[in-house]
């Protein structure tokens, strides 16, 4: 399925790229994150909780940082599995000065098989929306605070 | 496939239930099952606890009291849909009720377990969203109630905390000769709706429609009223151009998402036309070329 979207900070490029890429900053902010831990230069080791509800598992995966061209954009990309299913993705994030601050713009495409895309599926885009949100709202809160 | 392991609970009362929930954070509260042990059993939902309600007296009822229908949390759906109360006096709430899985599921299945797995594509939910329905719950924190758009936050979210339970479903009874309608497209009789309509209208002697109701379920992540649809309509006579007009707003409203059982274009467009199909079910008008 596609991923399309754009969230706007109140931030500058250089600070919100400083807050994104942080891989604290990163584990906080993923919903259901518990550990993002750096094996090489842009790639991660995850373990993730993902699910709504009673319907929740956990998955172990890689997350990669790639193509990274500060503040302007870089190429996400994560791949999970557990026992409910796996979780195939890839997104290119652009970041765009903007009036009001920073637009992030993401594009990209994302695989779930197994268990849960079988039973769950008409309920996985409406979750990570859902997720995505968290994210980006989570991300907000450690963008440095705009003085006049 | 079996679920994994987990602590079986049996209490024999609300109170009883509400504290295992309130100090096992595994726990998960078992009504009729039919949503959550097939999750269990394909291990999409592996809660270390269960706390099954069924033992619990007093909690399924369905009387009527002060201009509402009250219905226990723990009554079956088969005992909603086969009641005689219910038919004379919500019978929008009878149909809904029909269209719920099959059988077996309805001989379990709980109102107040299926008000409390918030699916957006069901029909308790969308149907209890257009009767505007009250929802009491009691746990820990004590009882609470909740209108429709307060309780359906989400997929399979509510504000219910982890020993909220759902014990009473109040239904504001419909004008006696408000007239209501239920209907459901589905890949096969028995399967989640792709989109749900219920429509609840009030028509005076005049013939002017005095309150219009129209839910839509399948459609977004959870039960959504048509608003504007239901403005169009209230204080007018409904003519078949304006059913039209008013099934439109179904189609800008919807939001859903696309699964192998049908794309968001394909959803969008069956919220228009069964809005207006259930409109016209509802007012006894004729459908062109439909069985």
């Amino acid at each position: 399925m596609d991923i399309n979207g754009k969230y706007t900070f109140n931030a500058q490029p250089e600070q919100v790229w400083g807050v994104m890429l942080n891989p604290e900053n990163l584990r906080d902010a993923l919903p259901g994150c518990d550990r993002l831990a750096e094996q090489a230069p842009g790639q991660y080791e995850a373990v993730m909780k993902i699910g709504i509800a009673a319907v929740k598992g956990t998955y172990k995966g890689k997350v990669e940082i790639a193509d990274a061209e500060e503040p302007v954009h870089y190429t996400l990309r994560g791949e999970g599995s557990g026992a409910p299913g796996f979780m195939k993705g890839s997104a290119v994030i652009e970041l765009q000065k903007s009036d009001t601050g920073t637009d992030v713009v993401y594009k990209g495409t994302m695989e779930v098989g197994g268990l849960v895309a079988g039973v769950g599926q008409r309920m996985i885009s409406g979750v990570v929306k859902m997720m995505l949100k968290q994210f980006f709202q989570n991300m907000s809160k450690k963008m440095p605070q705009q003085t006049n | 496939m079996k679920p994994s392991k987990f602590e079986y609970n049996a209490p024999t009362s609300l109170q009883e239930a509400v504290e295992i929930l309130e100090n096992n954070e595994e726990a998960k509260a078992l009504a009729g099952g039919q949503s959550l042990i097939p999750m269990m059993n394909f291990r999409l939902a592996q809660p270390g606890a269960l706390v099954d309600l069924n033992n619990i007296p007093g909690l399924d009822y369905i009387r009527e009291e002060d201009g509402s229908l009250v219905i226990g949390g723990l009554t079956r759906i088969r005992e909603v849909e086969t009641s005689e109360l219910v038919r004379a006096k919500c019978p929008i709430l009878s149909e809904a009720t029909g269209f719920i899985g099959h059988l077996p599921n309805r001989n379990r299945g709980t109102v107040g377990g299926s008000v409390a797995h918030a699916d957006p594509s069901a029909e308790l939910p969308t149907v209890l969203t257009a009767l505007d329905a009250q929802i009491r719950t009691f746990g820990a924190s004590g009882e609470k109630s909740f209108q429709p758009q307060e309780f359906f936050l989400s997929y399979l979210t509510t504000p219910l905390e982890s020993s909220d339970l759902v014990t009473e479903i109040r239904v504001p009874l419909p004008a006696t000769h408000a007239k209501g309608a239920f209907m459901e497209i589905s890949r096969r009789r028995g399967d989640f709706a792709i989109v749900a309509v219920a429509v609840l209208l009030e028509i005076d002697e005049n013939n002017v429609c005095t309150n219009a109701r129209i839910s839509l379920g399948g459609v977004s992540d959870t039960p959504l009223r048509v608003e504007e649809a239901e403005e169009l309509l209230e204080g007018e006579t409904l003519t078949e151009e304006l059913l039209r007009k008013a099934s439109a707003f179904s189609a800008e409203i919807a939001d859903p998402e696309s699964d192998y059982h049908a794309t968001a274009e394909y959803r969008r467009n069956m919220a228009q036309v069964y809005t207006l199909r259930t409109l016209k079910k509802a007012l006894g008008m004729e459908e062109e070329g439909s069985k």
